[in-house]
């Protein structure tokens, strides 16, 4: 097994990628804002990266996606933008908070914050660190979610410049959802944006958290490296939508670490439609017992475009609840990477966890690597999880053919089907009719 | 209640006495002169020292694999003996009246009896001891149909040219670590040819025997399967109880052309080191067979219950259209056992099928793994896998992990992999209590209705071998 | 039905059981001769079905004064699979799945366990066969739900159809439903019910444990007990279901200066 599995010997020395990663570090290091220096959790972090290696398909975690075309790219933090436009797709439809950051700053021309509940905290994250009352919401908890040593958030927590702060108190419904958008402007030379958010939902409170990444629609050739941590507090619940919907050259890195206390739910939902290559490590960390977690995945590729998502669910409390489903759908010469750990630790007796991966291949050349991972130390667990590669069924689709659907229309309402299972999860109409209408483009 | 189902998987090992005998031993450690003399001991042909030398020179080169899911502490090469052979040796091999009746009586002891009168009706059977063959039964009953079954370092002689032709051609001889390790040392093992449109008339069977403390054991199997031909090969492991731990690092290599089919079985009760862990052999093999021709068909059963660590991915590379390639395994864990094992099924050709059941038992502190990979190359149109991995816990110290690899590069290809998990827990044991079963026949019953899927593919005389060995395993233990 | 002089099958005395430190049962009493038919009822957490476990002799469940007398034996100590051949069957409120075990095997050995202690000799497949397929009558099942695995992918219905089936081969001394009628539909509740009638005879008892009066429509008991808060507060006949069904628990409760604990 060793020899196969090992992958082919790397292009590159480990010394360019370690040059390149010691070199970003410096650069990012060298552009901190001097009212965020955060000099403890940064100087963690730098130390932590000067023993790293920038990855490579040698290591386990990187087997699948290579990120050696960066190596070619001088890479510096993006700037702000003075006026910039929305996107067109960025409306809700119903009246929201609205938080927007563009190349990973803070715009407060384009911010909505009205609505928003009593007593909740929303705005530049930078900003609300830097007055003490209201910094003591979220500093105790700024980079504190496990999973800080993985390159990518390291860099993120070196070099951030600012991010979104986001503050609920006890007992609040939050009525409408509250939308982050996070927007990638063109740069003059290949940018670096690294939003940072930090999401506290206290005790007892609910609500509704739209992420959105994308572009102007013009291409840029970036790389976008976004850091969100959310923490759910006793009897919490989130319902979550991150959308990345880069564009078509940019390099998207995303992290995702939720915290969820006794009691708490969490249910997400990622939908990866852009960027040329797409990793996205969605992170739950189980911290008291009886909790509810739901995720939902959705990676719809075409041209080259490569996505990969990278799951762990930690248990360590009894009475968990876990229900994961991945789907992705893949075409041309796409390429779909699924990782998928739940890890039920000796603690967490009465964990009843599944997990299905189902992708579906649309053409030759679409490629599927996925693996489904169950590591489990506790015995009175129900546990289960599967994995299916196919393309769409001949008979499904003669079916649709003997009722008078044309081959591409039974195709596509198939296709359709398969993507509305996840997308049905989305809370948001509005949001919901625009991703229906966008996957209708994609399965053309 | 961990406690009382704990202990009703533990039982004494009764394969772990040492046989007396004088040995022909080679100095400890490993360097370039140790492989020259275990080639010039076998009195092998220039070629086999090349290969020897080549997979030596190669080793010398690569790393321990650290990416597997078991821990132990860094295995020191220079403190093995390579090579390890009784003193007293038939001149010939297969006249049994010349082989050591100590020898004999330790496989008679073991279930395995060799003599003419004794012997086990219609299934041939190949002794190994450390590092030789001893004895192989009904040589002369199978050359009658073409069959050629015999001591690989017998092979040598008597066939090179198949030997060199197959040896290192299913797993090359840089293919892992420990396959360059067993490609430079190997002492002995079983080799196997059917010739073309013949059915083996009886089972084949190789029972291998680890007697010496500080020997490693190091044997290669060679079976190759003429088109049209079958075989049923079965194959046993046991060795004493010492308290240091023994590698075991062997290399099966299977070879099925058009329309062959090539049954394996394995079940390996290698010791597993006492309760507290320590001891037990470290069982690293690397099992491959090549689905050469079109319709070929190679199965693995293995029910794997022994050794302290075991890391074994019994595969199949399906190269012929239409080739089929089969993995049942059950593994067993307890103690301080752990286990790393599952199956590679590489899809090349058009419409080649795989199927894998796999299911795990792990109780007290061991740690079992299910590591499997299912590759769809892109030429594998039409291809079809099945997984199903199902893993047990008995109490709740002990791991039960599943890490499925799925690489699909051909979009006509349907993979499916299911996995679940299961427990022996109080109320499934009150449930049967409660309708009059004891606690020792309702984990007897769950654990055989448990790996049924698997057992029923084993030959009969192995099927019962197993359930024996699995509730013996069982037994005497209710708190 | 009531045979004042009938042997005496269960006696218990004074009852105090608990699990995890927690006391369930405070000072139960209770006696069962032969031929009766008990209903226990009472609501969530009153302690029914840790009585039921605590006769089965469920490890989780600790005995902590009392005594428990099974046809003149003390059973406390003796270990679940010898009480169950000793005759006390329990029909589980939620039977358990057994995958990979079929539940031909499974009533097999568990028949075979109860002949082997009885010193009879073990029935080979055939026989057992036969016998079987002729208890299946009393419970109205196919043949074929023989070759599935012990009540895994069973509606509520047929597990508990199956207990019954268990039961009717098993010819327990003295039979305990934990909560059978729960999730039944009418139907099935008709068919369980039969089966328990057809089953008893002046030699054996049941207990039926249930939260509703709607069983005690079909199996018509000789005595209905109420338990609250660990023990038995007040013993009638049929019509003391009835009035419970009227008035409620909490009605009964108050008339006994409880309070409504769940």
């Amino acid at each position: 097994m060793a020899a196969s599995l090992s992958p082919p010997a790397p292009p590159l020395t480990a010394d360019r990628r370690d040059r390149y990663l010691q070199n970003l570090a410096q650069i990012l290091r060298s552009a901190v804002p001097e009212d965020l220096a955060l000099v403890d959790l940064r100087s963690r972090a730098a130390a932590w990266l000067q023993e790293q290696t920038f990855p490579s398909p040698r290591q386990e975690d990187w087997r699948f996606t290579d990120l050696s075309p960066l190596l070619a790219l001088d890479l510096q933090p993006a700037p702000a933008v003075s006026a910039p436009d929305l996107p067109d797709w960025s409306d809700l439809g119903t009246p929201a908070v609205q938080l927007v950051l563009v190349n990973g700053h803070f715009c407060s021309t384009l911010s909505q914050l009205e609505g928003l509940p009593p007593g909740a905290i929303a705005g530049s994250l930078r900003d609300l660190l830097n007055q003490p009352d209201l910094a003591a919401h979220f500093l105790p908890r700024l980079a504190q979610a496990p999973g800080q040593q993985e390159v990518f958030t390291a860099l993120n927590t070196l070099g951030f410049a600012d991010g979104v702060g986001l503050w609920i108190p006890p007992h609040s419904q939050v009525e409408r959802p509250i939308q982050i958008l996070y927007l990638s402007y063109p740069t003059p030379t290949p940018g670096l944006a690294q939003p940072r958010s930090l999401v506290v939902v206290e005790a007892g409170s609910q609500l509704t958290l739209v992420e959105q990444y994308g572009g102007d629609g013009a291409s840029s050739l970036q790389l976008t490296n976004g850091v969100t941590e959310i923490w759910l507090q006793a009897s919490a619940q989130i319902t979550h939508s991150r959308l990345q919907r880069e564009g078509e050259s940019t390099f998207h890195i995303g992290k995702t670490a939720v915290m969820q206390a006794a009691d708490s739910q969490y249910s997400g939902t990622a939908l990866h439609w852009g960027a040329q290559l797409n990793r996205h490590h969605w992170e739950i960390y189980q911290t008291g017992p009886q909790t509810t977690t739901h995720l939902h995945g959705l990676a719809a590729l075409r041209g080259s475009q490569h996505s990969d998502t990278h799951s762990l669910v930690a248990l360590g409390h009894p009475h968990g609840r876990v229900e994961q489903r991945h789907r992705t759908i893949v075409d041309d010469r796409a390429h779909s990477v699924f990782n998928g750990r739940i890890v039920v630790s000796q603690a967490a007796q009465f964990t009843n966890a599944s997990q299905i991966n189902r992708n579906l291949l649309l053409s030759d050349q679409a490629r599927v690597d996925t693996k489904p991972q169950l590591e489990i130390v506790a015995d009175n667990v129900k546990c289960a999880h599967g994995a299916t590669v196919s393309q769409l069924q001949a008979d499904e689709i003669f079916y649709l053919q003997s009722r008078g659907l044309s081959a591409s229309q039974a195709q596509r309402l198939l296709v359709y089907a398969f993507a509305m299972e996840i997308l049905h999860t989305i809370p948001i109409t509005s949001l919901r009719e625009v991703l229906r209408a966008t996957l209708a483009e994609l399965s053309d | 209640m961990s406690a009382s189902v704990q202990s009703l998987v533990s039982q004494p090992y009764k394969y772990g006495f040492t046989t007396d005998i004088e040995a022909d031993v080679i100095p400890r450690g490993l360097s370039e002169e140790v492989v020259r003399l275990i080639s010039a001991k076998k009195n092998e042909p220039e070629f086999m020292l090349q290969f020897r030398l080549k997979a030596y020179r190669r080793w010398l080169t690569m790393a321990e694999p650290v990416w597997p899911n078991v821990t132990y502490p860094p295995i020191d090469y220079q403190s093995i003996i390579y090579y390890s052979a009784p003193k007293v040796q038939p001149q010939k091999l297969g006249s049994l009246e010349e082989v050591d009746p100590t020898l004999l009586e330790t496989f008679e002891k073991l279930g395995i009896p060799l003599t003419e009168q004794k012997r086990l009706a219609n299934v041939a059977v190949d002794a190994i001891f450390d590092s030789v063959s001893i004895a192989t039964t009904y040589k002369e009953k199978l050359a009658e149909s073409g069959v050629i079954f015999c001591p690989i370092s017998e092979a040598v002689q008597e066939h090179p040219e198949l030997v060199e032709k197959y040896l290192g051609s299913v797993v090359p001889i840089g293919d892992n670590y420990f396959a360059a390790l067993n490609s430079a040392v190997f002492s002995d093992g079983s080799f196997v040819y059917i010739p073309k449109d013949t059915q083996c008339p009886m089972d084949l069977s190789t029972y291998f025997r680890i007697n010496n403390g500080e020997s490693g054991q190091f044997e290669r199997t060679l079976i190759v399967a003429e088109s049209g031909s079958s075989v049923t090969y079965l194959e046993g492991c046991t060795a004493p109880m010492y308290d240091s731990n023994q590698l075991h690092a062997a290399v099966v290599e299977l070879v099925a052309l058009d329309h062959a089919t090539i049954n394996y079985s394995t079940v390996q009760n290698w010791f597993a080191g006492d309760e507290n862990g320590k001891g037990g052999i470290y069982n690293f093999v690397t099992k491959r067979g090549l689905c050469a021709g079109d319709h070929a068909k190679i199965s693995w059963t293995q029910v794997e219950t022994g050794s302290a660590i075991t890391w074994k991915y019994p595969s199949c590379v399906l190269v012929g259209n239409h080739s089929v390639g089969e993995f049942y395994s059950v593994a067993l864990t307890n103690n301080y056992q752990q286990a790393d094992t599952g199956t590679k099924m590489v899809h090349v050709g058009k419409h080649t099928r795989s199927t894998i059941i796999s299911k795990g038992i792990s109780a007290a502190h061991s740690k079992n793994s299910y590591r499997g990979l299912v590759k769809m190359g892109p030429k594998a149109e039409g291809a079809r896998n099945y997984s199903q991995c199902d893993s047990m816990l008995i109490g709740d110290r002990s791991s039960a992990n599943t890490f499925p690899y799925i690489q699909v590069q051909n979009s006509t290809a349907q993979v499916e992999h299911e996995a679940s998990t299961s427990k022996i827990g109080e109320d499934q044991l009150f449930y049967f209590a409660q309708r009059g079963i004891s606690p020792e026949d309702a984990v007897s019953m769950i654990i055989s209705g448990f790996c049924r899927d698997v057992f029923n593919k084993l030959p009969m005389e192995f099927a019962a071998e197993a359930d024996k060995l699995l509730a013996l395993k069982l037994e005497n233990t209710v708190g | 039905m009531i045979t004042p002089n009938s042997d005496l099958i269960l006696s218990v005395n004074n009852l105090h059981a608990s699990v995890d430190g927690v006391e369930i049962l405070k000072g139960l009493n209770l006696e069962v001769r032969a031929g009766e038919i008990h209903a226990i009822m009472g609501l969530n957490g009153s302690g029914k079905s840790t009585f039921s476990k605590v006769l089965a002799g469920h490890p989780d469940y600790q005995v902590t004064d009392g005594e428990v007398r099974f046809k003149g034996e003390d059973i406390l100590e003796m270990a679940p699979h010898d009480r169950a051949t000793a005759g006390i069957f329990l029909a589980f409120q939620y039977p358990l799945e057994i995958p990979g075990v079929s539940n031909r095997d499974f009533l097999r050995v568990a028949y075979n366990a109860h002949r082997k202690a009885r010193s009879q000799e073990e029935l080979d497949v055939f026989d057992f066969d036969d016998l079987v397929e002729e208890k299946l009558g009393v419970v109205k099942m196919e043949a074929t739900f023989l070759d599935r695995s012990v009540n895994e992918g069973f509606s509520g219905g047929e597990k508990k159809r199956n207990e019954i089936l268990q039961m009717a081969l098993l010819e327990p001394t003295l039979a305990i439903l934990d909560e059978t009628d729960s999730g039944l539909d009418i139907d099935a509740l008709k068919t369980v019910a039969q089966g328990v009638n057809q089953l008893t005879g002046p030699d054996n008892a049941v207990i039926l444990i249930t939260h509703y009066q709607r069983l005690l429509n079909y199996i018509v008991p000789d005595y209905v007990h109420v338990m609250a808060n660990g023990q038995i507060i007040t013993t009638g006949d049929q019509t003391l279901a009835q009035e419970l069904e009227a008035r409620g628990y909490e009605g009964l409760l108050q008339q006994h200066q409880l309070e409504v604990t769940a």
